[in-house]
């Protein structure tokens, strides 16, 4: 089974790689890529993605707004937070809006690759 | 008349007269000047023979004779026996002194008004010296803020743009070497080596810049991680009533850092301790190591570390004191008042 996911980040190097890296691999499709909170929220509704792979600091509210309005729309999407800030509070706020989990920007790709393949296997 | 024969009014008499750092001198109840002291034609510039037998409002500005303040102030002391006062005053020459007042009314006996005893103090100099003192430290308060902000924005550029252009090169990287025959991964995987050691220093650097979320975590949290991450072996006494607000949270935590670099650097300690307490309505914060002293204590020497705690420190209003422990090791105390309600 293909997992469908969605990819939300301001940056837009981050953006293209992150495209690159799960598309390569053939039970990963990534099928919308947001800029902004706003944009991740609607893409969300139009796609059904199974995994969202959201980073934290975004415009339009950052990333615990953009998973608390997702969730609202589609509970069973998993979500995984992928964020350059690691510190206690950014990690508390984003399982606090529902994240299932978190990865620090900065790992190798094979760990980023095998937590979008866990959350979609679920 | 021999000194032996003094009597006790005769000393006291010549103690006043002889007095220079202090005007006094005596009004009749109607407010004119009936002796003068040496401290008095030093401060006011008049001689007792200029003086003696002139109203009193001599002293003081035109603006406060005509709002009739000289009189006022002896009613006050007729009313209250005493009135203290600090404003402007006139020396003879028209220049103005800063003073301190205080006249006493003086009754004898038989319970009549004898007239006024006057008690003047040339505060100029004080007023300067706290004057500047407060544009010091407001300087000093200005400069720290202006500092954290600007370390924010250097905190937040590196990490908002250089990390994550860093991980995304990183990240292509890792994609580009599985595509490489094996001759040439070997080159891209220690260039991807050397971007992931250049993100993980930049971390560190942002970290010391910036510590994230002092606001959020917490003091004790934020200096305990901060000892982690520097690898040091230390234990965080928190004995504090009361948690210091956002400002002196972060002015603490500098300091700490600051004295936890010097022990890192010159002291060679195997361990440190930090001891947060409450005292004086303030936060009293001690971080000791065991470990061989600064090699140069003098905070006026030049050390840089060492002034930039002291002037942190007194740009809140406290003070910071490094001083060598007895058998050895480092004492850097510092109190920082809580200026909340």
């Amino acid at each position: 089974m293909i997992v469908r996911v969605l990819i939300a980040d301001d940056d837009p190097l981050i953006r293209d790689v992150l495209r690159d890296v799960l598309d390569e691999e053939p039970d990963l499709e990534v099928v919308a890529v947001a800029a902004d909170a706003r944009e991740a929220v609607e893409l969300a509704e139009r796609h059904a993605p199974t995994v969202v792979v959201l980073d934290v600091r975004m415009p339009y509210g950052g990333g615990s707004h953009a998973a608390t309005e997702i969730l609202q729309r589609a509970p069973s999407t998993r979500i995984l937070a992928f964020s350059a800030y690691t510190d206690p509070g950014a990690v508390d706020e984003m399982r606090r809006a529902g994240v299932t989990d978190y990865l620090a920007k900065g790992v190798r790709n094979t760990e980023l690759v095998a937590a979008v393949r866990r959350l979609g296997e679920r | 008349m021999q000194p032996d024969d003094w009597r006790e009014s005769d000393l006291f008499r010549l103690l006043v007269l002889g007095v220079r750092d202090y005007g006094i001198f005596m009004l009749d109840p109607g407010g004119h000047v009936v002796s003068w002291n040496a401290g008095a034609e030093r401060i006011k510039g008049y001689t007792a023979e200029d003086i003696i037998g002139r109203h009193f409002s001599a002293f003081y500005p035109p603006e406060d004779v005509r709002a009739g303040k000289p009189d006022w102030e002896l009613r006050v002391a007729k009313a209250e026996g005493a009135l203290e006062d600090e404003g402007w005053r006139v020396r003879k020459d028209g220049t103005r002194f800063w003073a301190n007042v205080i006249i006493t009314a003086l009754y004898d006996d038989t319970g009549e008004l004898r007239g006024f005893g006057k008690v003047t103090r040339d505060m100029t100099e004080r007023r300067r010296a706290e004057q500047q003192l407060t544009d010091r430290r407001r300087l000093l308060a200005h400069l720290v803020e202006a500092q954290e902000r600007e370390r924010q924005r250097i905190a937040w550029d590196v990490h908002d743009d250089t990390i994550q252009a860093m991980v995304a090169v990183d990240m292509r990287l890792q994609l580009f070497a599985r595509k490489l025959p094996d001759e040439h991964r070997e080159t891209v995987e220690q260039l991807d080596g050397a971007v992931r050691s250049a993100i993980s220093r930049l971390r560190n650097l942002v970290y010391r810049v910036r510590p994230p979320g002092i606001e959020r975590q917490g003091l004790r949290e934020s200096l305990a991680i901060y000892l982690a991450d520097t690898s040091m072996v230390g234990e965080i006494r928190n004995e504090l009533e009361r948690d210091p607000g956002d400002d002196a949270a972060i002015t603490i935590f500098r300091i700490c850092q600051e004295a936890l670099t010097n022990v890192r650097k010159h002291a060679r300690a195997s361990s440190v301790t930090i001891t947060l307490s409450t005292v004086d309505r303030g936060f009293l914060v001690r971080v000791i190591d065991d470990g061989t002293g600064l090699p140069d204590l003098d905070p006026n020497a030049g050390h840089f570390g060492l002034i930039e705690m002291r002037e942190r420190a007194e740009a809140s209003g406290g003070w910071c004191t490094v001083t060598a422990q007895e058998g050895g090791g480092t004492v850097v105390e510092f109190w920082l008042p809580d200026v909340r309600p």
